[in-house]
């Protein structure tokens, strides 16, 4: 027999106060747990945000390159005719080269030239091309055009392959030419440095021919072995003949690092080759490129025109980056260096990013035509996916009677939720392409597809909040006389609407970041044009960026997070929409 | 007050036998009653004794569950309210439903009584539409509160506001039997006085049925009244003669309170 009075002594007890304490210390824990979770949630969070926002700062300005440009009327149009047709024939890329062959007169050797034209993109001529077209009258004249840099230039202003860095310098300098080159010589150590650094490398190269020698070696044991452990005379002298070749080829590596290690301890000069730092002095209003250096001076090329009366003023400058690692060379270096001092280059803000369709020069690719691919496959899906799903909803809700079919449906619904997307992707293949005919790689396609995955979210919103909406609202309805329909689209729907819309842009949201089951449908080709309607072959964002983060070139790298960012920006205005229209039109009864 | 003799202008609603299932169970046991015209009827009983499901058996909202089961038969002015060829809907609209807790649309006063006359086509143009619902809520005691706003929305007014503009949406779709399930449970005293006033007002208008836990309310309101018990209908008779001289010992018990 328990003694309720007995019972109720206990709460002041000591007992009762440690159970108390333990309880305290376990919700303190909880919170603990939970404060950590949210930290780390948010510490990603801002991670992933930093890293993207970072990465994507490079994408939203372009790099211009001012240069006089001769519109010879013999180049352009011959005849003096003003017909769009022909002087839209004419060479304007051989132009845009010679504007630059101008520019830098002393650029002679072909490999030479070929790098100078790299700075410059290719779509420059098209855009000086387009300018002509729209103003004839500027044939014959001499303009400053703004030529569009390339990615390798643009990257090179904003630092992704490495800077040039001056270095102080006490001696004078002398410089005399030998043939063609010029040998240099400055009258203090002022290039020790960097010889130290070429020869701490030879040490390096040293110490990884000594590891490849080891590894000669231990193959030269192991030949020898089989060979000792072999009874065939034939195989154990196929062994021994690749145990002396691995034992050449370890001395051979041997010498080659005693040789290093010699001329890593020894004073001397050294070749700079593409795989060492870019030295280059700047004197008398040219550059000169080391090929070989010492400390104290080396030979060099001379890269621009060399004024010998002007050698007190130099300047040192070493690109830590080996040539041979980065796509500018060090001759395309100087160039735009050269430019940027003589006021021919240019920052600005890269509308370009935001108008252009794709392309594969990264500094002509935009996302103009990945979003309006969005759109019209967004449109597409939720023409098809919001009155499907709602007025599925409605009926499953409001008109279905409980029986076993429309359970088994309604189960299905909710699986079909959790159906990987790629296989709607292969659903769409099969059918709406391969059956119905629909053409690939068009929103059209996309669309549907998007609109079968997004069917059963939008349905299961739907019915939660028609579920959501009070019985006593359809009891009103019903018990004056409304049929079953009016009460549905009278009452049940209006009243439903703010959680079927939530329910929606959710959908929708998942239904714009998602990849795989566009893939499925081609719609990860190479489209350049901007889709008009939602029969034009397309893509979307999440597949644009997709495929640019496959792209090798550097400049795709920051287009693609700036890309990311685009989307999540879409995606939170739709998100906030969501929540917007939650808090607006949340009723309570 | 009337004899009882002056009130007996005919039978509005006679129910034959009528037995209601829910699933297996038997809700309803053979329930005959004569609803008569122009009269308050009371059904009165212990929690769960089955008067709220007959009364929904009246206009047919039982047709909302799907595992509801009625048989027997239910005759309104000569038809069967549950023969196939009748359209639930049209028996809806004349006979009208007022529910224990007040549920107005999330719309303003003016549309909620008007949603009735409207979904019915009852009124050719909108100053008819709008005499209806003057109409409607002077007949339900409520216009004078309401008339300056009838904008706002019918869920901003009071809990007693809100029940009489839920008899007022009733009786705009010009019902000839209104059904209240407990009108006035959800409702303070006065609230509760108004609404008992107001039902006796109707009775001019209409057969009214209502379902109720008080029986001091159905003593005032009704002239008669029936006792359900576990699914039983056990008596039925005048109010005055249930209160005063019940036959049935279990109505004995349950007016003076020894259950219920």
């Amino acid at each position: 027999m328990v003694s309720m009075a007995k019972l109720s002594k206990m709460h002041g007890s000591a007992e009762s106060a440690q159970r108390l304490k333990k309880r305290k210390a376990a919700q303190m824990r909880l919170q603990a747990y939970g404060i950590a979770a949210i930290m780390l949630a948010g510490a990603a969070l801002i991670v992933l945000m930093w890293s993207v926002i970072s990465k994507a700062s490079g994408a939203f300005t372009e790099t211009y390159i001012t240069l006089p440009v001769t519109l010879q009327t013999a180049d352009i149009d011959p005849g003096n005719t003003g017909d769009p047709s022909i002087i839209g024939r004419a060479n304007f890329g051989g132009i845009a080269k010679d504007a630059l062959k101008a520019a830098f007169p002393y650029v002679r050797a072909r490999k030479d030239k070929r790098q100078m034209y790299d700075i410059i993109s290719a779509g420059a001529a098209f855009e000086l091309r387009a300018m002509v077209l729209a103003k004839p009258s500027l044939i014959g004249q001499t303009i400053d055009f703004r030529f569009l840099a390339s990615d390798i230039a643009d990257l090179y202003r904003k630092g992704s392959y490495g800077k040039l860095t001056l270095h102080p310098h006490q001696g004078s300098l002398t410089i005399t030419p030998d043939g063609k080159s010029v040998n240099i010589a400055s009258n203090a150590s002022d290039f020790a440095f960097v010889l130290a650094r070429v020869k701490a490398d030879l040490l390096g190269k040293a110490t990884f021919n000594r590891d490849q020698a080891a590894l000669q070696e231990n193959g030269r044991r192991v030949f020898e072995e089989r060979a000792a452990a072999s009874e065939d005379s034939e195989i154990k002298a196929a062994h021994l003949t690749e145990a002396t070749q691995r034992q050449a080829e370890r001395d051979r590596l041997i010498a080659l690092a005693t040789d290093l290690e010699l001329r890593a301890t020894q004073g001397g000069a050294e070749t700079l080759d593409k795989s060492a730092p870019s030295v280059l002095l700047r004197v008398g209003g040219a550059w000169v490129k080391f090929t070989e250096i010492s400390a104290q001076g080396g030979v060099g090329k001379v890269i621009g025109t060399l004024d010998p009366a002007q050698l007190a003023d130099w300047q040192l400058y070493v690109h830590d980056t080996p040539e041979a690692l980065r796509k500018v060379s060090d001759l395309q270096a100087i160039l735009i260096e050269n430019l940027q001092i003589s006021g021919g280059v240019e920052t600005s803000f890269n509308t370009r990013f935001f108008t252009a369709g794709d392309s594969r020069e990264p500094e002509l690719a935009g996302i103009w035509g990945a979003a309006a691919g969005s759109f019209w496959t967004m449109l597409v899906t939720i023409l098809l996916a919001f009155p499907i799903g709602v007025m599925a909803a409605v009926y499953l809700e409001e008109f279905a009677k409980k029986n076993i079919w429309n359970s088994f449906i309604e189960v299905n619904i909710n699986n079909l939720a959790a159906v990987p997307s790629i296989v709607f992707g292969l659903l769409g293949l099969s059918i709406f392409l391969g059956f119905f005919g629909v053409p690939r790689s068009a929103p059209l396609a996309g669309g549907i597809v998007l609109a079968v995955m997004t069917l059963p979210t939008i349905i299961i919103a739907a019915r939660a909040s028609m579920a959501a909406v009070p019985p006593s609202i359809r009891d009103a309805a019903l018990g004056i006389g409304a049929s079953k329909l009016q009460t549905a689209f009278h009452h049940v729907l209006p009243l439903s609407m703010p959680g079927i819309l939530t329910g929606t842009i959710i959908g929708m949201a998942r239904a714009l970041g998602e990849t795989a089951p566009l893939i499925m449908i081609g719609m990860v080709a190479f489209i350049v044009d901007v889709p008009k309607g939602i029969m034009d072959s397309a893509t979307v964002l999440p597949v644009q960026i997709y495929r640019w983060s496959d792209f090798p070139e550097r400049a795709f790298e920051a287009r693609t997070s700036a890309a990311i960012l685009v989307l999540l920006v879409f995606l939170i205005i739709m998100n906030g929409l969501a929540v917007f229209l939650r808090k607006r039109f949340e009723r309570r009864w | 007050m009337k004899t009882t003799e002056e009130m007996r202008t005919g039978v509005k609603i006679s129910t034959q036998n009528v037995d209601v299932f829910y699933g297996d169970n038997h809700a309803i046991k053979d329930v005959t009653v004569d609803i008569l015209d122009n009269t308050v009827t009371a059904f009165i009983g212990p929690s769960g004794c089955g008067k709220s499901t007959f009364l929904r058996c009246l206009n047919r909202m039982n047709d909302t569950i799907d595992i509801c089961r009625v048989s027997g038969d239910i005759i309104m002015d000569g038809q069967d309210i549950y023969n196939s060829k009748i359209d639930p809907v049209q028996l809806r609209a004349k006979v009208g439903m007022v529910f224990q807790k007040p549920n107005p649309f999330p719309k303003s006063i003016f549309d909620n009584v008007a949603y009735g006359p409207r979904i019915h086509g009852l009124v050719a143009n909108k100053s008819d539409l709008e005499e209806v619902v003057r109409k409607s809520l002077r007949r339900a005691a409520l216009w004078k509160e309401v008339k300056d706003r009838l904008d706002e929305p019918g869920t901003s007014l009071s809990g007693g506001q809100q029940q009489r503009l839920c008899i007022a949406r009733a009786i705009a779709t010009a019902p000839e039997v209104l059904l209240m399930d407990e009108p006035a449970s959800a409702l303070d005293p006065i609230a509760s006085a108004q609404i008992e006033e107001l039902i006796d007002e109707l009775r001019k208008n209409y057969s009214v049925v209502i379902v109720t836990h008080s029986m001091q309310q159905a003593a005032r309101v009704s002239q008669r009244t029936a006792f359900f018990h576990l699914g039983d209908m056990v008596e039925y008779g005048e109010t005055s003669n249930i209160f005063t001289n019940p036959e049935d010992q279990r109505t004995q018990d349950y007016i003076t309170g020894r259950f219920g």
